[in-house]
Formats: C-alpha cells, sequence, structure tokens
C-alpha cells in the first residue's frame, strides 16, 4: 500500500518523498486490559495533507499524541525525515517542528492571545514582541488575531485559529490537527480547509483527523484509516470514494445501511407544543443575545435550528427548553422537556458518577425522601439495552464511555418519562459515523412518536438532513426560510458585517 | 494621636506586615502555580524553631537562614506527597501543618527541656537607612526596621517581574490555569508546581525566622498563631498578585497593630477583643475575595498522571 510518489490532488505540483516527513512504524498502545493501537502505521510525506480517518475509538487521537509526544507507545518506531526518533514530551516534538491542534483546545483562557502564544519559551518574555510576531503571522497567513484579547472571550473559530498560529509562532513545519472542523460553523470550516491547502502548498505538511468525508477528500493528498487500533488502508485521495473509505472505517456493510439517512416526513398538523412569543434574553451585561423571537413547535415535527456560533440560538434553545427564563416575552411550555445540552461533559453529565447515578440526575431537584436504588438500577440496565449503550454494567462511571454511548444515555434519560418536547443542542458532535447514525435515528423516532422535536447543530447538512423545518437565528433574530441549503446558508449570514 | 503615636502604629504595623507578607509572596507564587500550600503554617513554625537554634549557634543572620532552609524542608516533603505521589493538597497541606507544629514542640522539649525554657537569642537589630529614616512620621517606621523588612519589601517587584516578565513565569501561570495547555507547550507542570511549592516554602520558613529573630525573640510552642492560614487569606485578598498581597498584609498588619495603638490610647477595651481581630478580617477577606475575583482556574487541583 505504501507508495513512493506522492501526487498533490490540489495542484500539480508533484512531491518527490524520498523519506517521509513523519513516519509511525507498527505503533502498539494498551491502556490496560484495552488495547487502543496495535500495529498501526503512518507515513506522511513533506508537503501532503495527509487524512487519518477512522470511527471514534480507532486509536487516531492515540497515534497522533503519541506523533506529537504527549502519550508513548509501547512498541513501535518514529522516523522523523528518515531519522529514529524518540518523543518524551511536546518538547522534542516541537523541536523537530511538529505542532498539533488538539481536539479539545489547549488553550490558557484567562490569559491573552499574546500570553498563549508566548507560552512554553525561555528567558525573558516581552508582551511587545510576542504581539509583534502574532501581527506579523496574520499577515503572512491570514489568521488575524488581536493580541491584547482574552482568550475566554474569544469565538470559537477564533480560539482555533489562536491555537493554529501558537503552532506557526514556533515556526512549526508539521500540524497535526485533531478534528479541526467539528466546532466550526460551515463558512467557517471552508475558511479552514482553504487555509490547511495555502500551507501545504507553500511546503508544509498536515495531518488532519476529521470525519466528514467529503471535507476530507476535497483537501487531502492521501488518506490512511485505523480500525480498531490498525492501519487498514493507505491510499491517494485521488483512488478512494466516500463509499470506499466508509467501508474501510467501518469495516461492515450492515453498518453502513444504518448511515445513509430516510427521507424527512411531511409537515407536521399536530397541536402546538412549545409556543414563544416576542422572547429577549439579555446577557450578564445587557447586550441582548435573543430579540424578539417567536416561535411554534408543533407534536410530530422536528425544527432544525441553523445558526452560526453566538448568533443567539443558544439563548433560544435554551428557552424552549425552560432551562433559561427569558428577559421579555411569554413562553407556554409543557412541564417536561427533553434536553441534551452540547457540552456533554460540563452540562449534561457528571462524569465521575455511575450511569445509574447519571440517569438518576433527572427530576432529581423534584424528588424527596429516599432514593430508590433498585429501581433506578433496572431502568437504566433497561434504557442501555434499549438505547444500544455499550457498558460493562450500570454501575461503571460515565466517564469510561466512548462519547456515542454517553450521549445515548443522556438520550434515553431525556427521554424516559416520554416527555411531549426534546430539545437537542449538537446532538452528535465529536460521535462517530456510526453512533451518529444512532442518536440521528433516535431523534427520528422520538417526531415519529408523537414529540416536538428541535435541534440545533452547526453541520448545516445535519439540520437539513434531519428537519422537518428550518428557522434560521441570525444576529439573535428568528427567521422562517425554505429548507434548501442555498437560502438557509444566506440567511444564516445576514446580519453579519 | 501624638505624632509618635502615629509612628508608632506605623512601625508595629509595619513588623506585623513583614512575616504576613514574607509568607504570601510565596504563597501567591505557589497558588499561582495551582498549588494551595495548607502546609504553609507549618513551615513557619518550622522555620520559628530553626530560627530560634540557628541564631543560638551562628547568630541572628545565620538563624535567618536556616529558618529557611526549614521551610523549605518542609516543603520538599509535601512536593513529594502532593506532587510526585500526586495526594491531595489540602489533606496533605492540612497533616504537614499538623507535623510541624507536633515536630516543632517535640523538638522543642527535647532539646530545651519539658519546661521549654524560655530562651532568648540574639535577634535581628534594626538597620536605619541614612537621611531616610529621618523623614517625619513615617521615617523610621519604614527605613528603620530589620533585614526582613528590607527583604519582604524587595521581594514584592521582584516577585512581580518573576512572574509577568518571564518566560518561566508565564509557565508558572499557565500551570495554574490549564495544566493541560501548559504541558501541551512544552512545559513541565510538576516542575512549575513544585517550583512553586519550594519558593512557598522557602518564604513560610523566612517568615517564621523574622517571627522569632526581629520580633519575638524567643520560641513558644504554637507561636505562629495561625499566621499561614492568614496569609493564605492575603493571598486571596491580594487577588493573587504580589503588590496586592502587599497591600494586603499591610492591612492584616495595622489590624495586630491596633492592639498596641489602642493601649497606647489607653482606651478601657478587652485586649482580646484586638487579638482576635486579624482573624475576624480573615473571615470578611475571604467572604469579600471569594466570587469577585477569579482564583487560577486549576488551584488545589491534582495533576493527571501524564503531566
Amino acid at each position: 500500500m505504501e507508495r513512493a510518489v506522492v501526487v498533490s490532488s490540489g495542484t500539480d505540483r508533484p512531491v518527490t518523498a524520498a523519506a517521509p516527513r513523519l513516519a509511525l512504524g507498527s505503533i502498539r498502545r494498551s491502556y490496560g486490559s484495552v488495547l487502543a493501537l496495535d500495529d498501526a502505521s503512518l507515513s506522511v510525506a513533506a508537503g501532503e495533507v495527509h487524512a487519518l480517518l477512522g470511527e471514534n475509538g480507532a486509536g487516531k487521537s492515540t497515534m497522533m499524541k503519541i506523533a506529537f509526544g504527549l502519550d508513548r507507545a509501547d512498541v513501535g518506531t518514529i522516523h522523523i525525515d528518515g531519522r529514529p526518533t524518540t518523543m518524551r514530551s511536546p518538547r522534542d516534538a516541537m523541536a523537530h517542528g511538529i505542532g498539533m491542534v488538539q481536539q479539545h483546545f489547549a488553550l490558557v483562557d484567562a490569559m491573552t492571545v499574546a500570553e498563549n502564544v508566548a507560552l512554553g519559551g525561555i528567558g525573558a518574555f516581552s508582551l511587545e514582541a510576542t504581539a509583534a510576531t502574532i501581527r506579523r503571522i496574520g499577515v503572512e497567513s491570514g489568521l488575524d488575531l488581536d493580541p491584547g484579547a482574552i482568550v475566554r472571550d474569544l469565538p470559537i473559530g477564533a480560539q482555533q485559529r489562536l491555537e493554529i498560529v501558537k503552532a506557526l509562532a514556533r515556526r512549526t513545519t508539521t500540524l497535526i490537527l485533531d478534528e479541526p472542523t467539528a466546532v466550526l460553523s460551515p463558512t467557517e470550516s471552508t475558511e479552514l480547509l482553504e487555509w490547511i491547502r495555502r500551507f501545504a502548498d507553500s511546503g508544509g505538511t498536515v495531518i488532519l483527523i476529521a470525519h466528514k468525508l467529503r471535507e476530507v477528500l476535497s483537501v487531502a493528498d492521501r488518506v490512511t484509516v485505523l480500525r480498531r487500533g490498525r492501519t487498514v488502508l493507505s491510499a491517494l485521495a485521488s483512488d478512494v470514494t466516500e463509499d470506499s473509505l466508509a467501508g474501510a472505517m467501518l469495516g461492515d456493510s450492515a453498518a453502513r445501511a444504518k448511515v445513509s439517512a430516510p427521507a424527512p416526513a411531511a409537515a407536521s398538523n399536530g397541536p402546538v407544543v412549545l409556543s414563544v412569543t416576542g422572547v429577549s434574553v439579555a446577557d450578564a451585561t445587557g447586550i441582548e443575545r435573543l430579540r424578539d423571537a417567536t416561535l411554534e413547535v408543533r407534536a410530530g415535527e422536528i425544527v432544525g435550528v441553523a445558526a452560526i456560533e453566538g448568533a443567539g440560538q443558544r439563548e433560544l434553545l435554551r428557552v424552549l427548553a425552560g432551562r433559561m427564563a427569558p428577559t421579555r416575552g411569554t413562553v407556554h411550555l409543557p412541564a417536561s422537556i427533553g434536553f441534551a445540552p452540547e457540552d456533554r461533559h460540563r452540562d449534561a453529565v457528571v462524569l465521575d458518577a455511575t450511569l445509574t447515578e447519571n440517569v438518576a440526575l433527572r427530576g432529581a431537584g423534584q424528588r424527596r425522601g429516599i432514593i430508590g436504588w433498585d429501581a433506578l438500577r433496572s431502568t437504566t440496565t433497561a434504557m442501555m439495552k434499549a438505547r444500544d449503550v455499550r457498558a460493562d454494567s450500570e454501575a461503571v462511571t460515565i466517564r469510561t464511555l466512548s462519547g456515542g454511548n454517553q450521549q445515548k444515555l443522556v438520550l434515553g434519560r431525556e427521554l424516559a418519562d416520554a416527555p411531549p418536547a426534546l430539545v437537542v443542542e449538537n446532538p452528535t458532535r465529536g460521535l462517530d459515523i456510526r453512533a451518529t447514525a444512532d442518536v440521528q435515528a433516535a431523534l427520528r423516532a422520538a417526531r415519529d412518536a408523537g414529540m416536538a422535536v428541535v435541534v440545533y447543530s452547526s453541520d448545516l447538512d445535519e439540520v437539513l438532513s434531519l428537519a422537518d423545518r428550518v428557522v434560521v437565528v441570525a444576529a439573535g433574530r428568528i427567521r422562517d426560510v425554505p429548507s434548501d441549503r442555498e437560502s438557509v446558508g444566506r440567511a444564516m449570514l445576514s446580519g453579519v458585517s | 494621636m501624638s505624632a509618635q503615636t502615629a509612628t508608632d502604629f506605623l512601625d508595629a504595623s509595619i513588623r506585623s506586615a513583614t512575616p504576613l507578607l514574607l509568607a504570601a509572596l510565596g504563597e501567591t507564587v505557589a497558588e499561582r502555580s495551582g498549588v494551595i500550600n495548607v502546609g504553609l503554617e507549618g513551615a513557619i513554625i518550622a522555620g520559628c524553631l530553626a530560627g530560634l537554634v540557628g541564631a543560638a549557634e551562628f547568630g541572628p543572620m545565620a538563624g535567618l537562614a536556616i529558618a529557611g532552609a526549614a521551610g523549605l524542608g518542609i516543603a520538599i516533603i509535601f512536593a513529594v506527597v502532593a506532587i510526585a505521589l500526586a495526594a491531595d493538597q489540602i489533606i496533605t497541606g492540612t497533616a504537614i501543618t499538623m507535623l510541624g507544629l507536633g515536630l516543632t514542640s517535640t523538638l522543642y522539649r527535647v532539646l530545651y527541656g519539658d519546661g521549654g525554657a524560655a530562651l532568648q537569642t540574639p535577634t535581628l537589630s534594626p538597620i536605619g537607612i541614612p537621611l531616610l529614616r529621618d523623614i517625619p512620621l513615617i521615617g523610621s517606621a519604614l527605613f528603620d526596621q530589620p533585614v526582613p523588612t528590607y527583604l519582604a519589601a524587595l521581594l514584592v517587584p521582584a516577585v512581580w517581574w518573576g512572574m509577568y516578565r518571564t518566560q518561566f513565569g508565564l509557565a508558572l501561570r499557565a500551570t495554574g490555569e490549564n495544566p493541560a495547555a501548559a504541558r501541551a507547550s512544552g512545559i513541565s507542570p510538576k516542575n512549575m508546581q513544585s517550583f512553586g511549592i519550594l519558593f512557598g516554602g522557602l518564604c513560610g520558613g523566612l517568615a517564621g525566622g523574622t517571627l522569632v529573630l526581629a520580633q519575638v525573640g524567643t520560641f513558644a510552642e504554637g507561636m505562629s498563631a495561625g499566621r499561614g492560614f492568614v496569609a493564605i487569606a492575603i493571598v486571596a485578598l491580594g487577588r493573587w498578585h504580589p503588590v496586592g498581597a502587599a497591600l494586603a498584609a499591610l492591612i492584616f498588619g495595622m489590624a495586630s497593630a491596633l492592639q498596641f495603638l489602642f493601649q497606647a490610647l489607653d482606651l478601657k477595651l478587652p485586649y482580646q477583643l484586638f487579638l482576635a481581630l486579624p482573624y475576624a478580617l480573615t473571615l470578611a477577606a475571604l467572604a469579600l475575595a471569594s466570587g469577585r475575583y477569579r482564583a487560577p482556574k486549576s488551584l488545589g487541583v491534582r495533576l493527571n498522571v501524564a503531566d
């Protein structure tokens, strides 16, 4: 499967790969009894965009952490420019020009952009010199940042730019990006992919971990697929299709059949379940995040919410879910509404509590007296079976579960008392293909069972594939739009300077 | 209030503030690295006894250095348990404080007999700075002090410079906020936190030495009297900033000095009221500081094994 010569798909520029820029050979890594990587290999030529694909748990992130010195292989070799190398820490990797943007950003959010960029240097620290570096990189790369801004105030897209600028400031020539587009809006994703292409065309090397195959094929020169810790495919991007990649990732045709989405149902005539009229929400500083929003959601329909990050959809969803009181306006909501927020770890579960304890969280504020653990345990076990949550037992901590299994349990919990409405926010963020399909099927099933369902996703394709009706939130206001990609995309950007 | 009373009050404030400031500066550095060192009290009391013994043997300046070394020694124990063995910081710190208080009492009795003969030690005499000490009202209070006061005063800008103008300081502060981010930038969070603890211990030991050699002139069991915890409150009140710590330490010093002032003014109030004042102020400071200002985000959080 190895090829000596790689041809870039983005340009006609041939790249000869005398020695690969970075090669990981026969990597093996186990955590206790779990074998994360078993004979995984990867060879990346200088100047190429190399996509690393695989389901969640296939070992992609582990492999890249090993390449960046954040983790160490039990067995295996690392070669840089043909020379065998050991990576003891990120410092070693950086010395070889390797940088990494992790899926969960490694930023100090109480510090400024400049302080984050300067982090890891030696000697005296000069804010002015660092700010100058940031401006120079901004001019050269188009990645614009305000050196004095506090990271916590930056939108997520800017935080990612900062991670890349950090790497560039350290003269990174090989950049590892772990699911960079998962947190970005469609426009931001497109911009990032264009930047990746430019970086590679100017001689840089990129290793891109991603889930969205269309995206991957639009930018990658070469792809490597991991399945259950093994390398199962390494090929030119021009030699593969979305279908053949999905096949390699999943390994069986049955799983693939689940992925294709059924057509949305016809418009609902059910009774109105969720209703908000003239609702506004102001944040702590008095700025109105949501303005004069009016929306009705009927039983038996999925309303898709499309928005770019920070447009006010976060507040709209929380008002609809009864989790946030509006500053103005009236709401008519049922007593029980299921809610799955986007930041699962922070807002939906207690990571170090057991599955049963996490299930018990729903409605815990209303219950009094002694907890019926036996009943809760059997409820949880039944829920795991019904929702295909894979875990050893209900007594394990939810931290030990994959993101997909965590999300399935959260949905199971929120739907357990068959509430008339369900609100979900980025329900498949960070999930692999199989778990994504399961979650989407669960949302459709809830709709078919007569629930009013509201879905927000930063992935526009997901909104369009799930929703019976789409509303766009732009600059704090709601707009009703036809459900085609073009109209929705335009409406999302309206009101944005 | 006469001018002499005002000067005496200011002088007493500075004297009381000095050990608090030394301890609080060390604790500021430790907390900015993400470690809350409840063992600070243990380092201070170790510094007290070591200062006494050291001064009796080698003179007061050597005694001060030995006090610092004793604080450092206590801090090494803390660092090994809390960082290398990744134990809980609060529990470890509490144990270290108990150890410090118990060990010094035992050693004192072993060295000086069961009665703990009230041993007098040579003390650090004030060093007047020519001209400056002659400034009316504040001169003698600010510029006629023993060495530790000048040391503490110089340490404020030094700690500030180290924390905000060097890459090392940036790395230390980043560790206190987000150790994973620090690690991804090639920094060793363990090394940063170990430094924070050791520096905190050194300063705690010096604070203990100051207490014995520049103020009391003798050792008594438990003489640190909660100053370690007061210093932790000062750090919070000073918003985890060295200059803030200096101002907060001065406020606490003044609170302690009030008792002398009221005695001088011959007010008929029970003196216990003023003894309690710094501790009441500690509670008030913590209540005020919490919530309004943000502590380092990862303060008190154990590092992951990988960090």
